[in-house]
């Protein structure tokens, strides 16, 4: 079971919020998915800058690995106060711990709304779903 | 059985065949499309996140862009470039990047059989056209490349962006200086027009995907989108991003 403390989008990435921030990342499954399983094979990730405004929905960054550039899309609306600069150096982080120490950005949030995103178990199902 | 839009432009500028690869795959609810075409003039193709310092000689190309999609530099030229854009939720897409990568290289193998050419899977063989510090994409394989003489023929990558996916493929004709010793169709044929092989992939991907073309052309807003979108790609603070 993935962690229950944050919602999940469609297009992988998670959010977790505390109080008026959120931490936005991307989930095993993305992970999975990008890199077949070879760490190497993600390349390279380009966050934004601090101070951006990024709305739900909208790109915050991109993700390529051998194969693919993928967008990274923000679940929430809010300002980026914060970047993981590690996640950009040292992208087998992602694959070890896309929860904590692999989260990407941090947002000061200008709405808490979480319409639309999923809770655990509707992201476990929704994976479950995909995987045909 | 579905209908997808094929749409065949040969000789066409480097900014009008990134600017319509971009329109079809950011317009919700296109139908899924394959394009087939070629380029003029020549034209080097770094990869979304390539410095252009790591190409060497990539001035020497008639016309620099960056692509959308990942992956190594192509030098288009004598060689078959096609394009689909589709919702990632079609069959081709399903499953997964690895998986829907698996789909595409067994219609392209299937259809260079029927053009004579025996390709298969890189695996885990070394190949003799894999070189370091070139940029290159034809220099650089993983196991999911098609191969054929011991070289990798088949450029291929991918760009995800808002449910849809844009796969970009390259079957190299013939070489190049720049990219020297890799397998082409030259090999076996002579003065192999993209035109010569677009109606064997087109049948193997119909094969693949259950489903028929139907010839089209972009509509009038496409064609909009496409030039405006497609004056980027040769811009220099474009090809100079990274």
């Amino acid at each position: 079971m993935r962690p229950d403390d944050r919602k999940y989008t469609t297009t992988h990435e998670w959010v977790k919020i505390d109080g008026d921030t959120a931490l936005l990342g991307i989930t095993d499954f993305a992970v999975q998915e990008l890199s077949n399983g070879n760490t190497s094979d993600l390349v390279y990730c380009d966050l934004p800058e601090v101070g951006r405004e990024v709305k739900a929905g909208q790109t915050f960054g991109e993700i390529e690995s051998v194969k693919a550039v993928s967008d990274l899309n923000s679940p929430v609306s809010g300002q980026v106060v914060e970047i993981n600069h590690t996640i950009e150096e040292h992208l087998e982080v992602l694959a070890k711990d896309p929860w904590t120490t692999g989260w990407m950005v941090k947002l000061k949030l200008s709405s808490k709304s979480v319409d639309g995103l999923m809770d655990a178990a509707a992201y476990e199902k929704f994976v479950a779903d995909s995987k045909h | 059985m579905g209908t997808w839009r094929l749409i065949t432009t040969w000789g066409a500028a480097p900014e009008f065949n990134m600017g319509l690869d971009e329109a079809l795959l950011v317009t919700p609810g296109l139908p899924p499309t394959l394009r087939f075409y070629s380029w003029k003039p020549d034209t080097l193709s770094l990869g979304y996140f390539q410095k252009l310092s790591e190409v060497p000689g990539a001035e020497r190309a008639g016309a620099l862009v960056r692509r959308i999609t990942g992956g190594g530099a192509i030098h288009h030229v004598r060689e078959l470039t096609f394009s689909i854009s589709a919702d990632m939720s079609i069959d081709l897409y399903a499953g997964g990047l690895a998986t829907s990568y698996g789909r595409v290289h067994a219609a392209i193998a299937r259809a260079l059989a029927n053009f004579g050419v025996d390709a298969k899977l890189r695996g885990e063989a070394s190949l003799a056209s894999d070189r370091a510090n070139t940029g290159m994409c034809f220099h650089h394989s993983t196991a999911l490349d098609l191969t054929w003489d011991g070289r990798k023929g088949v450029g291929s990558a991918q760009r995800r962006k808002g449910g849809r996916v844009l796969h970009h493929g390259s079957i190299k004709l013939g070489t190049s200086p720049l990219e020297g010793d890799i397998a082409s169709l030259e090999s076996r044929r002579k003065s192999v027009a993209p035109s010569d092989l677009a109606p064997f992939l087109r049948e193997a991907l119909a094969a693949e995907i259950g489903a028929e073309f139907e010839a089209s052309v972009p509509e009038r807003d496409e064609r909009e989108l496409a030039r405006e979108l497609g004056q980027r790609y040769t811009a220099r603070e474009f090809v100079n991003l990274r």
